[in-house]
């Protein structure tokens, strides 16, 4: 043993003291060995095409590799497609019905490659388009690879274009999928349809009552709300960036780029050319252009050569028409390009028309218009103008962009079919980013003034100072629109008083004990609150009159939206600090009113109870401060309103000093509501307080009228 | 030695098999473990490794050139807007409607349609101006023939409207026309060219209207969830239980009797179950105007107007098939959802649906909208308060020049305002008015309504300012200072009478309250009507009171957009009236404004003063002819003013604070 390792070592110094035969026998062993190196090496660095080509057994992950399906010449052919499909005839919507979350989920058919009888194959395969298509919907949450739990099928036979399939047998392929059931559920892409010379506007391929997502739908083959319209993809997104371009003028009013234009179309537009000069042009595909030049990305005007796409973008408004298809993919490229496509294609449905408001992106002339265009056109206002040139540049990029974003939106848009109580509502799909973020929907929208019958109620947050808190009762009890009176008891170590040393009042009074001492708990939707209108009221306010409540109730009917209360705040921008100040001084300005006595609408409860942004919540009970001034911000930022503070100042024991035990307004007290402001400021984002300089009084206050016949003379009083 | 030998060949043998084995493993290993996700996970799509290599759909090259165009729709009885409305008719002068005198015997509610067709913009009385015919289909069968109207051929430009889904008579064929009818069937209706009307209860009102029945915003707490309308005609109301009754409106048990509502009495629930079938389609409205949010399975009919309304965010539309998936849906809906969708049904409600005329108006609106193309309504005018017909597109179709939509556009009113001062017959020049008004800094231009006999003194005659001023020459009518003239270039207008007396604070101070209500009359002097039990009508009066409904436009700030309103869309007959009684004019614009926004006005403070040292009392305070609010009342249908109790201050008004402190001291003088 020993001796054979020292042999071994000193091997190769040995080899041609040995003999012949044992020679051969190393030359032997090192060649298998080199083979075996130069095999591994062509396993590692070979193209992978080759190793997947060789069967190893597992998974096939070439195209090319599929398994192969023989259709007999003789099996089934779908129906032609039904064209009074509806969602509620065709569709079977049961499949749908145990998905949670209101998403459908979708399966996906494995890739076959299907030949015919003699072998021939009945179309691509898969194109690289139709690939990423049914990865983007893999990759999506609607996927499933549960046929059983599946609403929507898609069958992995790729009919994106009529011309590369045959459609006798691509029909047959279709029939022959595993949930086929006369095409329930199942959904075709189809971007190019139609064969020459008639050029259908639907894929031809009977498909029977299959969904069908189509580029190039007219209303004639259009099933609406059934079928969807889909745009033509043009792969030019994806070799050329374009970057963003401003809306506003451009060098070109009209463009035209399309090649391959009618002669008919061509006549009219040269027409227009001719008459309007320099702020119209019409391009076509160059004549000659030297080798290599690829011939899609130029064109040509007399001897002018122009790059395209990049043209599109000096133009405000650029020219689609219909080819021997409606739906042409340089309505993508145009509206990459920032440029308001003129769409001049008869009774063409518009991409994703089901949603999509296009009358905001382009616009639609008539071919009987077409000599027109020019001052249909120019009758738009400019404001107009940009104002499309963005939007249409938003749709490009939101649903034009890649293939993931067209089979997306067709999802979304079946999915919106199917659960339309959950559905994406008109401005998520319609409106840009920008005015996304810049408007406000105010929940309180209607202007509806509540009848007085309804009144109010008043809600007390206390903790201990029970003879502050009767002597709140029984002031607000005088109030005459008060219906219901809710004292939220917070400490948790006492009980509140028995009943009997309660006040006695006319109205309903009721105690909530809480399991918390927080303030949020002054914001609680209770159950308890049956009127819109809620008085927040501390139990140290005993200065507020009969009068001044009564009509600050009033003045809340009329603005029902907002925060009507009596000490007025404001926030102010420090500029040597570089942040938000709260100021409580006499300013000729307010951004805020103090809850301790302020009206709102109880849907603010549920509000600052279930959607306050952020930690606020939290921050607010652990710092026991600034309930008020979140609820502020709160009602500001949802209804972009100001706040209505209302009568003349008084003299306010510190309504805010509640949570500090009586220290009034001293520093710290200052500085921590400035704290609050500069840390709600960042929660939301922006500064949602508005600022206003005006108040509410009685109609009559301080009027040169008789005081005993105004309605609230008891006003202002100290 | 041989053993040795062949010891050391079997382990150098194995030695490099070894080797060979270790080095060649891992790439054979690879294929056969994949880049398989966990198990559990779905497997996705594969990622092809000749992925890359994929030919792209469509080739360049491949696409025809110079191809024929495709021959025309295959005219199998499809109509579309493009093909079968000729809008060149309208090219001049918009849309034009002739209404084809009825045809042997009309019932009432024939006439009241022509009546509010005729009091429409649109109307005219010559078939060869048209470019709509309306042919009111008779909506009870009768046994004589209908004959082809005159200028029929064909249908083409024609709209039948059926306003009662009876079974229509058709004798002659429809053609090309378009058809408006009452809830049409899906099956049958052609979008973008038919109109879809409600299905109208048997007495709709022909004008204004009964208001919605919405009392507040969000649900009461005890409110019940569902209400379901009933094959007799009333309503159902189930609790959050609904396994009594099956979702087609069948119950199993009857429950308590009281809980079947009668025929006349609207729902009151959060939601409304419409069943899908066509003679349901009346019910529609009822919840609607109640604020009971429909919820259809499936209809089979299509809604009303459903080419400009989202009724997605005003009722629920669901598959008939996943009822459970509803009920759940309905029980889970967040509050948010819920109050957005029952203020909705009360705006389309009020806008569109609440009086026969606002029907009419909004289906020619509609056909309107497909004519001028690029100038219609953009959906959010037919989706927002106030609506599209009281959003006129000939102002502007960008909404931030309309005084509704700022929120919603995050948007401001531009500029400062423009003072616009009307002269009468005394033509004397206010001119401490313009100085005052002059020097607010929020003032943009002063322009001068000259509306006397005697001409405008020259330039040098009118004061200095800072700002342009500009004197328009009027034509002595009271309407024409609500007149949208082009040099109003800011969207607030200050409105002044030559013998109204304000100070620079005061303008300032109701500027900046009128930025925050731009859709809102901001004014310095107050009216109010009242209901005047022994003369059976209403009065109004110009006394000092509590409380307020109008504001005088001889100083008020409103939004330039009235003026488009005032002149384009008040009936002819109301200007005219207004025209003739000076006192009037003031009422309309109040009356309009207040219809728009369903708000009253808003009252700044407004200085007392001496009285003019002729002794006469100014002209707006003198007692106002009392038949005008009565003439209005009835023009518009309904009363729309609504009365409020509060002004508008300065923060510090009056307060015991020292006057250096305060921003407009100029107010506090007593």
């Amino acid at each position: 043993m020993c001796a054979s390792v020292k042999y071994n070592i000193r091997g190769p110094a040995l080899i041609p003291r040995m003999k012949t035969k044992h020679r051969i026998y190393y030359i032997a062993l090192f060649s298998v060995v080199l083979l075996g190196l130069i095999a591994t090496g062509v396993f590692q660095f070979w193209p992978h095409s080759i190793e997947s080509a060789s069967d190893w057994g597992v998974e096939k992950r070439s195209v090319r590799a599929v398994p192969v399906v023989r259709l007999p010449a003789d099996s089934p052919i779908p129906e032609r497609g039904d064209l009074s499909c509806r969602m509620h005839t065709c569709f079977d919507v049961y499949r749908c019905g145990f998905n949670p979350k209101n998403k459908i989920k979708v399966y996906i058919y494995p890739l076959k490659k299907y030949v015919d009888d003699s072998g021939a194959p009945v179309g691509t395969t898969l194109s690289r388009e139709y690939n990423e298509l049914l990865a983007a919907i893999a990759d999506s949450d609607y996927y499933t690879d549960d046929i059983g739990r599946a609403c929507l099928f898609v069958p992995s036979v790729d009919v994106l274009n009529q011309n590369a399939l045959r459609v006798k047998e691509t029909a047959q392929a279709l029939a022959q999928l595993a949930r086929w059931d006369r095409g329930m559920n199942h959904l075709l892409f189809n971007m190019l349809p139609g064969s020459p010379p008639d050029y259908n506007t639907a894929l031809d391929v009977p498909r029977d009552r299959a969904l069908l997502a189509g580029g190039g739908f007219s209303t004639w083959t259009y099933r609406q709300g059934y079928d969807v319209s889909i745009p033509v993809y043009s792969p030019l997104s994806v070799e050329v960036e374009l970057p963003e371009k401003g809306p506003g003028a451009r060098r070109y009013f009209l463009l035209s780029s399309q090649m391959g234009l009618h002669p008919e179309f061509r006549e009219e537009l040269e027409a227009l050319q001719a008459k309007h000069g320099d702020a119209v042009m019409v391009l076509d595909k160059c004549t000659n252009l030297s080798e290599g030049v690829l011939a899609v990305r130029k064109r040509c005007h007399k001897h002018q050569v122009f790059d395209y796409p990049q043209v599109l973008q000096e133009a405000t408004f650029c020219v689609v028409l219909r080819g021997a298809r409606l739906g042409q993919a340089a309505l993508s490229d145009v509206l990459q390009a920032g440029c308001v496509p003129v769409v001049i294609a008869d009774s063409y449905i518009l991409p994703f028309s089901e949603v999509l408001d296009w009358k905001r992106a382009s616009v639609v002339v008539p071919e009987e218009k077409m000599s027109d265009t020019y001052s249909i056109l120019q009758s738009i206002p400019q404001r107009q103008v940009e104002e499309m040139q963005r939007q249409a540049r938003w749709f490009w990029e939101a649903y034009f962009r890649s293939i993931k974003a067209i089979a997306l939106a067709t999802l979304q848009i079946i999915n919106d079919r199917i659960y339309p109580y959950a559905a994406i509502s008109y401005e998520e799909w319609n409106d840009p980013p920008m005015v996304k973020w810049s408007s406000v929907s105010n929940p309180l929208f209607l202007p509806l003034i509540p009848p007085q019958s309804q009144g109010f109620t008043a809600i007390v947050l206390t903790y201990d100072r029970v003879e502050s808190l009767f002597r709140v009762i029984t002031e607000v009890s005088k109030v005459p629109s008060l219906s219901k009176l809710l004292v939220v008891w917070n400490n948790q170590n006492k009980n509140p008083p028995e009943e009997s040393l309660w006040p006695k009042i006319r109205v309903p009074l009721k105690v909530v004990r809480t399991a918390e001492n927080k303030l949020s708990n002054r914001f609680f939707p209770y159950n308890e609150i049956e009127t819109e209108a809620v008085l927040a009221i501390d139990d140290d306010i005993i200065m507020l009159t009969s009068d001044e409540l009564q009509f600050g109730y009033e003045v809340w009917r009329e603005f029902p939206d907002r925060l009507v209360g009596y000490p007025g705040r404001l926030h102010l921008w420090d500029h040597e600090m570089n942040k938000w100040k709260y100021e409580s001084e006499w300013t000729n300005e307010v951004s805020m009113v103090l809850t301790g006595a302020a009206f709102y609408h109880k849907y603010f409860n549920y509000l600052y109870t279930y959607k306050m942004p952020g930690d606020i919540k939290n921050w607010v009970d652990a710092h026991m401060n600034c309930e008020d001034i979140a609820m502020n911000f709160l009602v500001a930022n949802v209804t972009g309103k100001a706040v209505i503070k209302v009568t003349p100042r008084k003299k306010f024991k510190c309504p805010e000093c509640t949570a500090i035990d009586g220290l009034s307004l001293d520093q710290t007290h200052m500085v921590e509501r400035s704290e609050c402001i500069n840390k709600f400021a960042s929660v939301f984002g922006t500064m949602p307080l508005k600022v206003v300089e005006h108040r509410a009084d009685p109609v009559l206050y301080k009027d040169d009228f008789p005081e005993k016949l105004k309605s609230f003379p008891n006003i202002g009083s100290l | 030695m041989k053993s040795w030998r062949r010891k050391s060949l079997w382990l150098a043998l194995s030695a490099s098999w070894l080797f060979l084995f270790l080095l060649g493993l891992p790439p054979l290993l690879r294929p056969a473990v994949p880049p398989r996700p966990l198990p559990g996970a779905p497997e996705g799509w594969p990622h092809w490794l000749d992925a890359e290599l994929l030919p792209s759909y469509s080739q360049p090259g491949e696409l025809p050139e110079d191809a024929a165009p495709p021959t025309r729709a295959p005219s199998g009885g499809g109509c579309n807007w493009g093909a079968c409305f000729d809008p060149s008719q309208c090219r001049c002068g918009g849309l034009k409607v002739f209404v084809y005198p009825a045809a042997g015997p009309t019932s009432e509610i024939h006439h009241q349609i022509l009546a509010s067709l005729q009091r429409s913009r649109y109307h005219t009385f010559s078939p060869r101006e048209a470019c709509l015919l309306l042919f009111l289909s008779p909506d009870a069968p009768t046994g004589a023939p209908i004959p082809v109207p005159a200028q029929w051929d064909g249908g083409k430009n024609h709209l039948v409207l059926s306003l009662h889904p009876a079974p229509c008579p058709k004798t002659f064929q429809l053609g090309q026309a378009m058809v408006a009818e009452a809830s049409p069937p899906v099956d049958t209706f052609r979008p973008g060219f038919d109109v879809a009307l409600p299905c109208l209860p048997e007495a709709h009102p022909l004008q204004g209207g009964a208001p919605g029945q919405l009392r507040q915003h969000s649900p009461h707490p005890a409110e019940t969830l569902l209400a379901l309308a009933e094959e007799r005609g009333g309503w159902r109301t189930v609790g959050t239980n609904s396994s009594a009754c099956h979702w087609d409106g069948r119950c199993e048990q009857d429950l308590a009797p009281n809980q079947t509502l009668g025929r006349a009495t609207l729902p009151r629930a959060t939601f409304c179950l419409i069943p899908s079938h066509h003679s349901a389609a009346s019910r529609f409205l009822q919840a609607l105007q109640a604020g009971c949010v429909p919820v259809l399975l499936s209809p089979r009919w299509e809604l009303p107007f459903s080419e400009v309304i989202d009724w997605t965010k005003a009722a629920i539309v669901a598959d008939e098939r996943l009822p459970v998936q509803v009920a759940a849906a309905l029980q889970q809906m967040p509050p948010a959802r819920v109050l957005a969708l029952r203020q909705q049904t009360q705006f389309l409600w009020d806008a569109y649906f609440s009086s026969v005329e606002k029907i009419i108006h909004t289906t020619l609106e509609i056909i309107q909208d497909r004519i001028s193309g690029v100038s219609a309504h953009p959906s959010l005018m037919w989706n927002n308060p106030p609506g599209a017909l009281l959003a006129l597109p000939t102002f502007s179709t960008s909404p931030q020049d309309y005084p509704f939509y700022h929120l919603q556009q995050g948007s401001r009113p531009m500029g400062g305002f423009s003072a616009l001062i009307q002269v009468g017959a005394s033509a004397q020049l206010p001119l401490k008015l313009i100085q005052a008004v002059a020097g607010s800094q929020h003032c943009a231009q002063v322009l001068i309504l000259w509306s006397s006999e005697r001409p405008p003194p020259p330039r040098g005659k009118w004061p200095e300012t800072a700002v342009p001023l500009t004197v328009m020459e009027g034509h002595r009518k009271a309407s024409d200072r609500f007149f949208p003239h082009s040099t109003i270039n800011t969207d607030a207008i200050l409105s002044l009478d030559a013998h109204c007396s304000l100070s620079t604070s005061e303008v300032d101070f109701a500027f900046v309250v009128w930025q925050n209500f731009p859709e809102r009359m901001v004014g310095f002097l107050t009216m109010s009507h009242f209901w005047d039990s022994a003369r059976g009508g209403w009065g109004y009066t110009a006394e000092k009171a509590n409380e307020f409904s109008m504001v005088l436009t001889s100083a008020a700030f409103y939004h330039r957009y009235y003026h488009t309103l005032f002149t384009h869309s008040l009936p002819r007959a109301l200007r005219t009236l207004a025209d003739g009684a000076p006192g009037c004019v003031d009422v309309l614009l109040n009356f309009l404004v207040a219809a728009v926004t369903k708000l009253p006005p808003i009252k700044v403070p407004y200085g007392t003063r001496a009285p003019p040292a002729s002794g006469d009392p100014r002209p707006e305070l003198q007692p106002p002819d009392p038949d005008c609010v009565n003439l209005m009342a009835a023009g518009f249908g309904h009363m729309p003013l609504v009365s409020s109790r509060l002004r508008l201050d300065p923060v510090l008004f009056k307060d015991p604070v020292s006057v250096l402190r305060k921003k407009y001291r100029s107010l506090e003088k007593p």
